[in-house]
This record gives structure tokens, C-alpha cells and sequence, in this order.
């Protein structure tokens, strides 16, 4: 068109209310994507979302003829294209080009409607093109037909068929007020119009939900629902609306939804059953001298088989519990942006290891803590662009969020290259915090045990970042219910790091079990490096600490009888159970180890009963609880406990405090 | 044993610890058992007197006696384990006996006086008689929250 | 008394047509912004024109095209296909899946008038001949 139309000015309160919606969808659908950057499923909804927004405001722009408007939303709609054709990886730089340029578009809109000039669109439109390929021709059909979820057959499917009437269409009642209901019912999986046999036209809505008695309602409107067979593939109907390539893979209907909560009674059952053998095993151990050697042979058979096929279950129940670390992650990158932009900071957050698959329970556990030490990086962590500048560093700061896991252990770790921990302030906040502080220079571990002190308050109180929620002494404390351990290193002016290790199998594990005077303990076995046993003379007292010769060194060592008032007389050998490794390693005496079991682990949840040292609960067949020590905690006191005037076991109870 | 069936009644359950007699509400009391054996934990508050398993979760036995300032008492055949519900969480408490449901009119319960004798704090929610027995109704939130010490020092 | 179809997601853009087309009278607008109302008001309405939108939500253009074209009642009715897309590819695609004829939008409203008038124009010559 070479000359201005009047003709559709008169269409502009149309217009403007259009873009409006276009704009704002836009603004949802990006913030989303932000948000859940890195999870395939939701970023292509949003992506061909967004595409069509573009394409939408580019065309009703050039039917009013701002240009500027016009071509700013047709480089977005290329570059969404781009994405959307898989020739370019939407990026966190790459949304912040995309929100840049919605705004701008916004202000083109804003500047048309108020009467003023337009802002010039030539940087953000340089920016896009920066970081999209060009243009390739535009494609011509049906190929790009609006991509739909890709089918999850874990809730019931339903086949909904609509036929249109004149007298329903009169009431209100089309085929779009069907399919809006039925979109508040649950996911439509496909829409297909169908030619019956008597040349009526019908609409067939495969829809995908679990309140089927919500259905119901548009019986009355003539709908007619049918259950669908989970299995079958959706069908091939021409003219189905399908996301496109579905003709050559079928439906995954080999993936099931599970509620949370059965799988806890699952695991709670299979729990009961390592009990039961257990105590079945005991029964027969005391049964065995009845009994004829040859026949207690099959017996013996038997309970080996059992055990390796409850471990199996036990096993395999586990993995249906496993979820992608990436949960947990992709709120991250949303956290970060929102706190960088109030401090004035440039942050890239690094993901890795997003596919990393970690217990249900365990994501739930963690998001805070992991929030929390992202925030903490963002906060405390980075340093602001010239701060950084003027120590030789790029401005903008990196934030690295990865999780692997190896054998028994998901570690997952929260890195920044910021300005490190300072330990001569954290040191001198202690002091007046009264908290006990080691004479000599803090590292990596003993910096975190002050950091976690619930009496270290840092001068963020009132710090939205840290102050608000969960604080790194409720971190350790997670983790460490967890079964876990946290650590951190950190270089002043180069960086910090968090690595926090957690068991994979949450709820059964190896556990050694050790006597204490009357009572008995267990202690996860993964985190036993070895069980010695030593005699009383080996003994030697350091300014009132015992340790004992150890591997060409010294093992500091802790009595569990003296640590938690337990009569117990002192005999000439005793066990002690090494945890931790090389300079961290100690030493937890007990009177003796009396075997090991395989234990099912329960939380002790109410505060009444949390004590430091002490992880959780079990059962070792009686009925009786067994506490479960937790290695590190006891370590730490050790390790820590020469700062401290050692007494009584008073020393012990201060930590909580 | 009931009162006068006038006005709304509640179910409370009766128990005793060092010769007084209390109330809580029943609805509040999840189950009684004869308390078996309790593991002890280490460096806990003194008034708990460890861990026990009910129903497959683990509680806290929180020894009445040592809470209201008495002398502890050797577990007997009369020893109860009144496992309460209070919000989220579940609690055991340790008394010397515990038989009694009975039905009391909410009207009859006056709020106790401030110079009731050896008793402070807010877990005496109110007082009843009931055939010539003075009941004290216990509030069960300030009960478990430890953080609140209990007795006048 | 013609029945036009006017198919497009934009809300915007309908208003547009429909105004361009007023010049027609008389003549009675059917709007449809998805492929499946199209189809509704096709199946419970005779219609003898459509103007049609390709990139739309849930059904593509020419999905709705082809799916059209097979319907006897509607084998011939003229479709008019308005869409954003220039390129000859995609003008052979269209008129490979049965669209009578193509323009570009933005659009001058004499020219759709135009078109729409000699389309319908064809048509009723069409039909009077017996087709």
C-alpha cells in the first residue's frame, strides 16, 4: 500500500484494545518462560503463544499503518519463529531481548494513542537481529499448525462429541463455548470435525482430565462423552489438530501419573516388610538349633531370596519417587533476575545438571535452602558492576546452580564468583554474638559452622533477600534431617561455593548399630569410614580431649556416654566408629557395635525431640525407638570443641541454643 | 458421669498427675496407651522424656509431673500416654492416670483465679467442680509450646 | 441476500472486513475467530463466501480449506484467502487445497470490495448454470 488508508482509522479504539490484550499476553507468557526456562514442556506452549501475539500486532499494525509498530513486532515474530523452528536456543539474554522489545512495542502503542512521536525501535530491532538468524522463507502451511502439549495419557481421556444445532447456537451454546468449558475441565488434547454418515458435522474434543463428574454439565447441551482407552492412539482424523510429527511417534502411553501420597503409603508398606523380615529373621535365627541342618538350609535360602527381592521392591519403588532437580531450578533464573535488577547488579545464572533425578521428598525439602543460598549469592555473594570492575573482573557475576549424582549421592551445589566470605568479619560478628570462635584461621568448615549458628544474626534482618524465610542455620539443619551434609569454600575475592550432599535413598538404609551402656544407636553406614577397636591404655588426653593414634596421625575422639549422659562403665576395649575424612575425620566411641542392619528411616519431626547429633528414628524390630546419629553434626562438635571450655555435657546442650 | 444436659456440653477426658485432676478436650486426644517404653534423647528439654513410636510416627513423651514442677514418678501400671493433636503436630503426654471421659456444660467452666495456688502461665484455661472435684481444663497449644516455661521460678 | 464468512482471529481485523464489505448491501456478516466456528457456522448456515484468515489458533486456514472442499454442499463456494503471507509458495498451497483466490493484507478496502463483489458474481453465474 503506497498511501495512508483514513478508511481503517476509524478501527483505532479496536486496535489499541487488541494490542492491548496481544501485549499483555505477551508479557505473561515471557515472565513464564522465565521463569520455567530450561523445562521443554511448558516453553513450547508459550513460544507458539508468543508467536502468534507477534504475528497478531504485526498485522493489525499494518492495517493502521504504524510502521513502527509493525516491524518491531514482525523482528519478534521472527525471532520467536526462529525459536520455534528449533534454529536458535531461547537463552535467559534472549527473553531479556524479547521483554526489552514487548516494552518497546508497548511504547510505540502508548506513544500512537497519546498523539506523540513513536521512540525509535532501531536499537532493540539491532539487538534482535544480533541474535536471530535470518529470516528463511517463510513457511507455507499447515506444518505449523499450533503446537498442543505433548500427550500425557496419565489422567483419564474423554471423547467429547459436540454436534452443532441452529437452536443451540441460538441459546449461545457453539462450538467455542463447548470448547471454553471444556478447557475449564481439564486439557484438550485435540479437536477434530467429523462428517457423519447422514452429512451432519460433528466436533470430536479429546480431552484429558480427572473430574469427570464436572462432564456432566454440558450433557445437557448435547455433548456426548465417551471414555477413552488409555492406550489407544489418539486417532488419525484428517484435518485433526495435532502437534505436528505426532503421526510418526504414538501417544507415550507408557507414562503414569502418580499420586504423591499413595507412593508414601507404598514406601510406608514396604518399610513395614524390611521390618517384618527382619524380625522374621530373628525369630528363625533363634529357631535354627531346632532344626535339622539340611531343612534349615532351604530355610536360609529362602530368607537370602527374600531379601534381594524386597531389596529389588524396595528399589523400584524409589525410582517412581524420582523427580528432575530441574523443579527446583527453574525458579531460580526468575529469583535471580528480580534481585539483581533491585541491587544494581549483572548476574548470569549457570544451570547444570537439570535432569538430575532426586527423591520427591528431597525437592521438597530443598527448595527453600536452595533458594536461600542462591539469594544469599545474589546478595552477599556478587559484588555490583564496578566494584567488580575495579578488581580486575568482568561486571557481570556468575551464579553456577548444578546437581549430579554419583553412586548413593546427589550432590548439588550453588557456586558464585563473588566476593567471597570475609572471615575476619564473620569472625569478629561471632565474637559479639558470644558465640565461641577457634583461635586460629577459619576455614571452609568452620566458617559455615558460625554462618549456621542460630545465634550468628547477620545486619540482613531486615534484608528482604536473607532475612525473609529460611537462614543458613536452617539450611544445615535440612540437610542434615536429611541425611545430608553441607559444606562451603571460599576464596576471598574469588568466589564461594555450597556443596550439599544427600543419601538417594531417603527412607531405608545401611546402618551399623552400637551400644551405649543400656541403650543402643544406629549410625548410617555410608558415613562409617571404618570401625576400630581400641583399648582404654591407647588413650591420651590433649588439654582434656581424647584422641588415639590413628593411621600415622592422631583421631580426635568423642564418648557418646559422656556426650549424652549415659551410664556406662568404662571397659578395657571399646569400638569406635570413624566418620569423616582425612583432617576431618573423628572418632565416636561406643561400648560395642552389635551389627548391622539395613533400617527404615523416620523422621523425628517435632521440635520436642530434635536434638543436635541426633538425624532420626528406627525401629530395629521390638517396637522400641533407635535414634539415628547423624555423623556430621557429632564431628563438627568435635572438631570445634577445642574452642570451647570443655566440661561437662553442657557443652553440648549450648549448640542448640 | 454426666452433668445436667442443658447447655452445650463437651467430651473431656479426666486424668490425674500428682493427686489434681485435669482436662482436655476429647477431640484433642488422638489415643491413650499404657506407656511401655520410652527411648530417652539425649540433651532434650527436661521435661521430655524421650521418643516413643504410635501408630508408626514418632512422638515426643512429654512428662506432665516434671512439666507442672513435681518430682518425677516411676512408671506404673496406671502410667498413660495421652497422644494430643495440637495444630500439625502430635504429642505425648506422660500422666499418672487417666480413666475418665466425661460430658461437662461449657457454661460450668470458670476462668481461673489469678492467685491459684503453684500454677502460672496461660495453660489453665479454665476450672470446673464436678461432684465436689476440682478440675482444671487445660489449654493445650501453651501446654506444648516449650518455649514458655510453665512454673514460676 | 448473500451470507459472508468472515474467518480471522483478530477481532480487529473482522471489524475491518466487515466495513470494507459494507458496500455490498445487502448482505448478512457471519464471524468466526477460530477454524472450528468457521466450520460450525458452515455446517448450520448456507454461506456464499468466505474470507479466510490462515494462521489462526487452533486449526490452520488451510486445514479448514481442505476440510471445506470436501463438504459437496460447499465444493464450489467461493474462499477468499487473506492472510499476512506473501510468497508464492504459499499462494500455490492455497490454491492447491481449493482457495479461489488470495490477497495480502493490509489490504485496501476497494480492492476486497472488489474482489468479493466479482467472486460472488462468478459464483451466482456458476450455480445458475445447473452446477
Amino acid at each position: 500500500m503506497s498511501e495512508p488508508e483514513p478508511f481503517f482509522q476509524g478501527f483505532l479504539d479496536d486496535y489499541f484494545a487488541e494490542c492491548d490484550e496481544h501485549l499483555a499476553g505477551a508479557t505473561r507468557a515471557l515472565l513464564a518462560l522465565e521463569a520455567s526456562l530450561g523445562t521443554t514442556g511448558t516453553d513450547r506452549v508459550l513460544i507458539d503463544e508468543l508467536f502468534r501475539d507477534f504475528h497478531s500486532l504485526k498485522g493489525i499494525s499494518a492495517m493502521v499503518e504504524l510502521r513502527p509498530a509493525e516491524q518491531l513486532a514482525h523482528h519478534l515474530e521472527d525471532y520467536l519463529g526462529a525459536i520455534r523452528d528449533r534454529k536458535v536456543t531461547l537463552t535467559a539474554a534472549g527473553i531479556d531481548v524479547l521483554i526489552d522489545g514487548t516494552q518497546r512495542l508497548e511504547q510505540v502503542v502508548n506513544a500512537y494513542r497519546s498523539h506523540q512521536p513513536p521512540p525509535s525501535i532501531d536499537d532493540v530491532a539491532a539487538r534482535i537481529e544480533a541474535i536471530a538468524p535470518r529470516p528463511v522463507k517463510p513457511d507455507a502451511g499447515p506444518d505449523r499448525v499450533a503446537e498442543r502439549r505433548a500427550p500425557e495419557p496419565s489422567l483419564p481421556r474423554w471423547r467429547c462429541t459436540f454436534v452443532p444445532t441452529r437452536e443451540l447456537l441460538a441459546r449461545g451454546v457453539g462450538v467455542d463455548n463447548i470448547r471454553k468449558r471444556l478447557t475449564e475441565i481439564g486439557t484438550i488434547i485435540d479437536a477434530v470435525p467429523h462428517v457423519r454418515p447422514d452429512g451432519t458435522i460433528a466436533f470430536q474434543f479429546t480431552l484429558e482430565t480427572a473430574a469427570a463428574d464436572a462432564i456432566d454439565a454440558l450433557l445437557s447441551d448435547g455433548v456426548v462423552v465417551e471414555p477413552i482407552d488409555s492406550t489407544a492412539v489418539v486417532g488419525d482424523a484428517p484435518g485433526a489438530v495435532r502437534p505436528p510429527g505426532a503421526g510418526s511417534t504414538a501417544a507415550p502411553t507408557h507414562i503414569v501419573r502418580v499420586d504423591l501420597m499413595r507412593l508414601d503409603q507404598l514406601m510406608q508398606n514396604v518399610g513395614d516388610l524390611v521390618i517384618s523380615r527382619s524380625r522374621l529373621t530373628e525369630a528363625l535365627t533363634r529357631l535354627e538349633r531346632h532344626v535339622p541342618s539340611s531343612e534349615w538350609r532351604s530355610v536360609q535360602e529362602n530368607i537370602v531370596a527374600i531379601d534381594r527381592q524386597l531389596r529389588t521392591l524396595r528399589e523400584g519403588i524409589m525410582r517412581i519417587r524420582l523427580v528432575p532437580i530441574g523443579e527446583i531450578f527453574r525458579r531460580m533464573p526468575f529469583v535471580v533476575r528480580d534481585l539483581a535488577r533491585e541491587s544494581g547488579k549483572k548476574i548470569t545464572l549457570d544451570l547444570q545438571g537439570q535432569g538430575t533425578e532426586i527423591d520427591k521428598y528431597l525437592i521438597e525439602r530443598m527448595l527453600d535452602p536452595v533458594l536461600h543460598l542462591v539469594r544469599n549469592a545474589v546478595s552477599h555473594g556478587i559484588e555490583t558492576p564496578d566494584v567488580r570492575i575495579a578488581n580486575g573482573k568482568r561486571p557481570e557475576g556468575t551464579i553456577t546452580l548444578s546437581a549430579f549424582t554419583s553412586g548413593e549421592t546427589v550432590t548439588i551445589e550453588v557456586a558464585d564468583d563473588g566476593r567471597g566470605v570475609d572471615a575476619a568479619a564473620v569472625a569478629a560478628r561471632a565474637r559479639a554474638a558470644g558465640l565461641p570462635v577457634p583461635a586460629d584461621t577459619l576455614d571452609g568448615s568452620a566458617l559455615l559452622a558460625l554462618l549456621c549458628s542460630s545465634g550468628f544474626s547477620t545486619n540482613d534482618e531486615a534484608d528482604r533477600a536473607s532475612g525473609r524465610g529460611v537462614g543458613m542455620s536452617v539450611v544445615k539443619s535440612t540437610v542434615e534431617q536429611l541425611s545430608g551434609t553441607v559444606t562451603m569454600t571460599t576464596e576471598p575475592g574469588g568466589g564461594t561455593r555450597f556443596t550439599v550432599e544427600l543419601p538417594l535413598t531417603l527412607a531405608i538404609t545401611d546402618a551399623l548399630i552400637g551400644r551405649v551402656g543400656a541403650e543402643v544407636f544406629a549410625l548410617p553406614q555410608g558415613a562409617v569410614q571404618e570401625v576400630i577397636e581400641v583399648t582404654s591404655s591407647d588413650v591420651r588426653l590433649v588439654e582434656r580431649n581424647e584422641i588415639i593414634p590413628y593411621r600415622r596421625g592422631a583421631l580426635p575422639i568423642v564418648r557418646l556416654a559422656r556426650l549424652f549422659g549415659i551410664d556406662s562403665a568404662v571397659g578395657e576395649r571399646f569400638h569406635v566408629f570413624v566418620v569423616g575424612r582425612g583432617a576431618a575425620a573423628v572418632g565416636l566411641a561406643v561400648d560395642r557395635i552389635i551389627g548391622q542392619r539395613e533400617i527404615v528411616v523416620r523422621a523425628i519431626n517435632d521440635p520436642l525431640a530434635r536434638v543436635d547429633g541426633i538425624s532420626g528414628a528406627t525401629d530395629l524390630g521390638d517396637g522400641r525407638v533407635v535414634l539415628i546419629l547423624d555423623p556430621g553434626a557429632l564431628a563438627t562438635f568435635v572438631r570445634t570443641r577445642e574452642a570451647r571450655a570443655v566440661g561437662a555435657v553442657g557443652d553440648w546442650g549450648r549448640l542448640q541454643a | 458421669m454426666t452433668t445436667g444436659a442443658s447447655a452445650a456440653n463437651d467430651t473431656f477426658i479426666v486424668f490425674s498427675v500428682a493427686a489434681t485432676a485435669y482436662a482436655l478436650r476429647s477431640q484433642q486426644v488422638q489415643h491413650m496407651e499404657m506407656i511401655d517404653q520410652v527411648t530417652r534423647v539425649p540433651n532434650a528439654a527436661p521435661f521430655v522424656d524421650g521418643v516413643v513410636f504410635s501408630r508408626g510416627q514418632v512422638v515426643p513423651a512429654v512428662n506432665l509431673r516434671v512439666r507442672f514442677g513435681f518430682e518425677r514418678a516411676p512408671y506404673d501400671v496406671r502410667t498413660r500416654l495421652l497422644v494430643v493433636q495440637a495444630d500439625a503436630r502430635q504429642v505425648g503426654l506422660v500422666v499418672d492416670a487417666a480413666r475418665e471421659f466425661v460430658k461437662i456444660p461449657v457454661t460450668a467452666i470458670q476462668p481461673p483465679q489469678e492467685a491459684l495456688a503453684g500454677l502460672s502461665g496461660k495453660y489453665v484455661e479454665g476450672i470446673v467442680s464436678l461432684n465436689e472435684r476440682l478440675i482444671l481444663v487445660l489449654n493445650l497449644e501453651h501446654l506444648v509450646n516449650f518455649s514458655e516455661p510453665l512454673v514460676a521460678a | 441476500m448473500h451470507r459472508i464468512l468472515i474467518v480471522d482471529d483478530s477481532p480487529t481485523i473482522r471489524k475491518m472486513v466487515r466495513a470494507s464489505l459494507q458496500a455490498l448491501q445487502p448482505v448478512e456478516f457471519l464471524d468466526a475467530a477460530t477454524g472450528l466456528e468457521a466450520i460450525e457456522h458452515l455446517a448450520l448456515a448456507r454461506v456464499h463466501l468466505v474470507v479466510l484468515d490462515l494462521n489462526m489458533p487452533d486449526m490452520h486456514g488451510i486445514d479448514v480449506l481442505k476440510f471445506v472442499r470436501r463438504q459437496p454442499r460447499y465444493k464450489d463456494v467461493p474462499i477468499l484467502i487473506l492472510t499476512t503471507r506473501g510468497d508464492d509458495a504459499s499462494r500455490q498451497t492455497a490454491q492447491q487445497a481449493g482457495a479461489t483466490h488470495y490477497m495480502t493484507k493490509p489490504f485496501a478496502p476497494d480492492a476486497l470490495a472488489a474482489t468479493v463483489q466479482a467472486l460472488l458474481a462468478d459464483f451466482a453465474f456458476a450455480e445458475s448454470d445447473g452446477v
